[in-house]
């Protein structure tokens, strides 16, 4: 056991733990922060992205003695006061099927929109690399699409 | 014999009601914001009636939340939504304000059945069930004319006088309203002297009309919807489990002093099938208890789940490994399965005519299989439970509620009135979690650490480990043709791997109209199977998605043998049977441009399948998918677009049926293009998606059209999920054969060489 200091979604945190246990179990059993996923454990799903210092990264293989002093942002902190362009269409759009990969896919879009403001579908095939068993992938694209016209302030 | 740190204490007299206090650790931190309405992030329905419900469905808050408590699950197919929509149509309420629940299967027990309504009532995949949903309306009817009356009886105006709409109810003469909310009470105790008669379907306003997205999406997308493997209760721990790597192995020796003193390690425990319980009453599982036998296993209990799995690799075991580590290679086990399709025994599915009396004529013979697939939904297995000796309570990711709820009762041998069950949303399972063997594990590791609430989750590497695969299947055609090319009798063997019967299904196989409609004169169908260690069970739309591959390859191969367009060559063989089915083949046809010439490298091709009933007469859904393909000079499959044209009688919610046909496409496109299980010493050998490659974002997607135009407009409105996954395979393997003049007999079509020069 080791104290690590890092913050999660702006607030400070002093976690007391195996300074090896992945991110992603840091969040979700420690912290109970469960909208970070677990799939594969082996940066091959995506369900578990969060940005790190701001990016997109696969908390499954970031062990908790690596983010000392970072800052951790996760699905639930991604929003403001109002929800995130991207939480906003992926309702109005229906892109979720069982939801699971979601949280994890959005993360990675929002890093996306944030490098791409206008994104073409080559910048999103090498963003969103996350595997979706339910075959959303055609709406995950036209949700990214829109909400970078809605940010742009053009028409959707 | 379980090891452990320290004593649990088995405590009956601890309550069972941890229920719906999920903690939220981030919310006590300060480092998460809840935004989302509670009721739609922990979804379970409460185990007790409340003082102001209109019936055990349906509850109306004073502040005029309509909350809808239904017993089918959410596996991402809208069946939570669609069961609410359903008493929403007569209900008349403000869609805006409904919130949906599962109901509580204790409750179902205890008011004897009072969600046990229509076929599969607690199944994940049937929110339109017809029975169900002429339930669920007159359950909305009846409460709107309640509250009515309790308007009518509070103005003293006569009930015909006020009407009900979007959960207000008006008097308009006198121009008067009153909410929904402010009813409520007195509508509850109302009782009318005649049920309300239902509107007919061409004056619903809501079903078939309104096409509103799931509505677990905000705190879905927001984190906050708490699946199988997010459930949190005060005093949890985690267990970390490992199973015997060949089926039906059992565990010899373990070691449990080197890891107890691991950080965090509390115990390690044994299941064993030899400590199931058994119900103590006559069991109303949905499916039984066969195919969930616990399997032999260890498990380490721990503070957190990383402790646990950390100590469980450290841990010592040693496995009877049994007679499946015999099987040295996958083709040593197919080898078996495909020499049955030569044995002189078979049980005969379907006759007609006589096929050995036919003679002569052009012959097609071919063979051609599906290999082992896994799951591999991105939720693994998980499930939480607490198990003393005066009750259980359970909390899982299951496609059938009911199936589950007796699992628990068996696992535990505890009365049913002791037991509770809590539906979380389910990531994907696409028929995994439909038998209930993870809540039986989960239960059986619990009870093990009695009285304390443990959550299991299965590693990826244990899902692909420990699954319940498709079933792979040989099938066998032979048809004659006559002189004018169609043919005159077909003979055809399926033979299935596996060891689970109930996954041994005909559906899309004899029953499809080529074998049924009298077409075909002569047809003889007959099946073996070939019972193996290694576990089969329910994929997306089970065995049928094999035999529409194999079916309609088949039909395409007597198509071009006939030298007839393959479309026309279906349609002539459609041509005694509904219409719906030659209107999904020429909508479908029409939208990609059948009969369009194309460069080399490129072609077109179709197929058309139904589930789950397609030897019946306008049941079922039939769905026609049509592919365009282009196989680069390397042999690199790109499909370019895809067709689809369907019947399923109506539709309740367009856009969820587009959604479905869309996932389930890729769904189907993935199997054929890519997915195989290889088995060696009696172990699979692929063990997370770095070995199982799926689609992703990146590559070569199809632009997926979705047409309504062949809907028949029946009144039936019928299951869309595993239909689709069943056409699109042979589609793009007939497409195929016209690009390259290579016909694939087999899947993963990725195995196959389709270079060209
Ligand atoms: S769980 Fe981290 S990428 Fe899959
Ligand atoms: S929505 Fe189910 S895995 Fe993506």
């Amino acid at each position: 056991m080791a104290v690590v200091n890092f913050s999660v979604n702006g607030q400070a945190v002093q976690l007391d733990a195996d300074p090896s246990t992945p991110l992603l179990w840091a969040l979700r059993d420690h912290l109970g922060l469960t909208g970070t996923k677990y799939g594969c454990g082996i940066a091959q799903c995506g369900a578990c992205t969060v940005h790190l210092n701001g990016a997109a990264t696969r908390s499954c293989i970031i062990p908790l003695s690596a983010v000392a002093g970072m800052e951790v942002v996760t699905i639930e902190g991604l929003a403001g006061e109002q929800d995130h362009v991207l939480q906003t269409l992926w309702y109005e759009m229906n892109v979720p099927q069982c939801g699971y990969c979601q949280t994890g896919i959005i993360m990675a879009a929002a890093d996306l929109l944030r490098r791409k403001p206008d994104p073409s579908d080559a910048d999103i095939d090498n963003a969103i690399t996350n595997l979706c068993r339910c075959g959303t992938y055609p709406r995950v694209r036209a949700a990214i699409h829109r909400a970078a016209a809605q940010l742009a302030g053009g028409a959707a | 014999m379980n090891a452990s740190r320290d004593t649990p204490v088995d405590s009956s007299r601890r309550r069972f009601l941890i229920n719906a206090s999920v903690l939220a650790g981030g919310l006590a931190l300060g480092i998460r914001a809840e935004r989302s309405d509670a009721a739609q992030s922990t979804p379970w329905a409460p185990d007790t009636a409340s003082g102001r419900e209109l019936s055990a469905w349906i509850e109306i808050t004073p502040e005029d939340a309509v909350i809808i408590r239904v017993p089918t699950p959410e596996i991402g197919n809208g069946a939570m939504t669609q069961a609410a929509m359903n008493v929403t149509e007569e209900l008349a309420c403000d869609w805006s304000k409904v919130r949906v629940e599962f109901c509580s299967m204790h409750r179902d027990f205890m008011e004897g059945g009072v969600y046990n309504r229509g076929f599969l009532p607690f199944f994940g995949g049937h929110g339109t069930n017809k029975d169900r949903l002429a339930y669920a309306l007159q359950l909305g009817a009846s409460a709107r004319e309640r509250l009515k009356a309790a308007a009518a009886q509070r103005w003293g105006v006569p009930v015909a006088d006020v009407t009900a709409q979007d959960s207000v109810i008006t008097h308009s003469a006198s121009g008067r309203t009153l909410s929904y909310g402010a009813l409520a009470a007195d509508a509850a105790s109302i009782t009318l002297d005649a049920e309300p008669a239902l509107k007919p379907q061409s004056e619903w306003t809501f079903l078939t009309k309104a096409s509103p997205a799931k509505l677990h999406i905000p705190p879905l997308v927001r984190g906050e919807a708490v699946y199988g493997i997010d459930v949190q209760v005060p005093g949890m721990v985690h267990a970390a489990l490992r199973q015997c790597p060949v089926h039906g192995g059992k565990l010899k020796s373990y070691k449990p002093e080197v890891v107890l003193d691991m950080p965090g390690v509390r115990a390690v425990v044994v299941v064993d099938p030899a400590k199931t319980r058994g119900t103590p009453v006559e069991s109303q599982a949905t499916w039984g208890f066969a195919t969930n036998q616990v399997q032999s296993g260890v498990a380490v209990i721990a503070d957190h789940y990383w402790q646990a799995k950390t100590a469980l690799e450290a841990l010592p075991v040693e496995w009877d490994l049994g007679a499946g580590v015999n099987w040295k290679d996958t083709a040593m086990i197919y080898a078996e399965g495909e020499a049955l399709l030569d044995a002189d025994e078979a049980k005969v599915l379907r006759e007609s005519g006589d096929v050995n009396a036919v003679t002569g004529g052009r012959v097609v013979e071919h063979t051609y299989s599906t290999p082992y697939c896994e799951n591999a939904m991105i939720e693994p297995l998980s499930g939480t439970a607490i198990v003393s000796a005066g009750g259980a309570e359970v909390w899982c990711p299951t496609q059938d509620m009911l199936q589950a709820y007796w699992v628990a009762v068996d696992e535990t041998g505890l009365k049913p009135e002791t037991v509770r069950m809590h539906q979380t949303y389910v990531g994907g399972r696409f028929g995994r979690s439909t038998q209930g063997d993870d809540v039986r594990m989960v239960v059986a590791v619990a009870k093990e650490y009695p009285g304390v609430p443990v959550k299991t989750i299965w590693s990826r590497e244990d899902c692909f480990e420990q699954g319940r695969y498709r079933t792979p299947i040989f099938a066998r055609y032979r048809a004659q043709l006559g002189e004018d090319g169609y043919p005159m009798a077909v003979r055809s063997r399926a033979s299935f791997i596996g060891t689970h019967p109930i996954y041994q299904l005909p559906l899309g196989y004899d029953d499809q109209p080529y074998f049924t409609s009298g077409i075909i004169p002569n047809v003889h169908i007959s099946r073996n199977n070939y019972p193996v260690s290694v576990m089969n069970g329910a994929y997306r739309g089970p065995c049928y998605n094999t035999h529409a591959f194999t079916v309609e390859t088949f039909i395409d191969e007597c198509a071009v043998a006939a030298g007839i367009d393959p479309l026309a060559y279906r349609l002539h063989l459609m041509s005694r049977w509904d219409e719906a089915w030659s209107d999904c083949l020429r909508v479908a046809a029409e939208k990609i441009g059948w009969g369009r010439k194309l460069p080399r490298g490129e072609g077109l091709g179709i197929a058309i399948s139904s589930w789950p009933s397609a030897a019946m007469r306008g049941t079922g859904t039939v769905v026609c998918s049509a592919a365009h393909v282009a196989i680069s000079r390397a042999g690199a499959i790109e499909v370019k677009r895809v067709d689809v044209a369907f019947d399923c009688g109506r539709v309740a919610n367009a856009d969820a049926v587009r959604s479905q046909i869309e996932g389930a496409t890729l769904f189907g496109m993935n199997m054929t293009l890519n997915e195989q299980l290889t088995i060696r010493d009696g172990v699979t050998e692929q063990r997370n998606f770095d070995s199982y490659p799926m689609l992703r974002l990146r590559d070569p997607l199809p632009d997926i059209h979705v047409h309504f135009e062949a809907l028949s407009g029946a009144e039936r409105i019928d299951i869309i999920g595993e239909a689709p996954v069943g056409p699109i395979g042979p589609a793009i393997g007939n497409a195929i054969f016209q690009a390259t003049g290579k016909r694939l007999r087999s899947t993963p079509f990725r195995n196959h060489d389709l270079s060209w020069s």
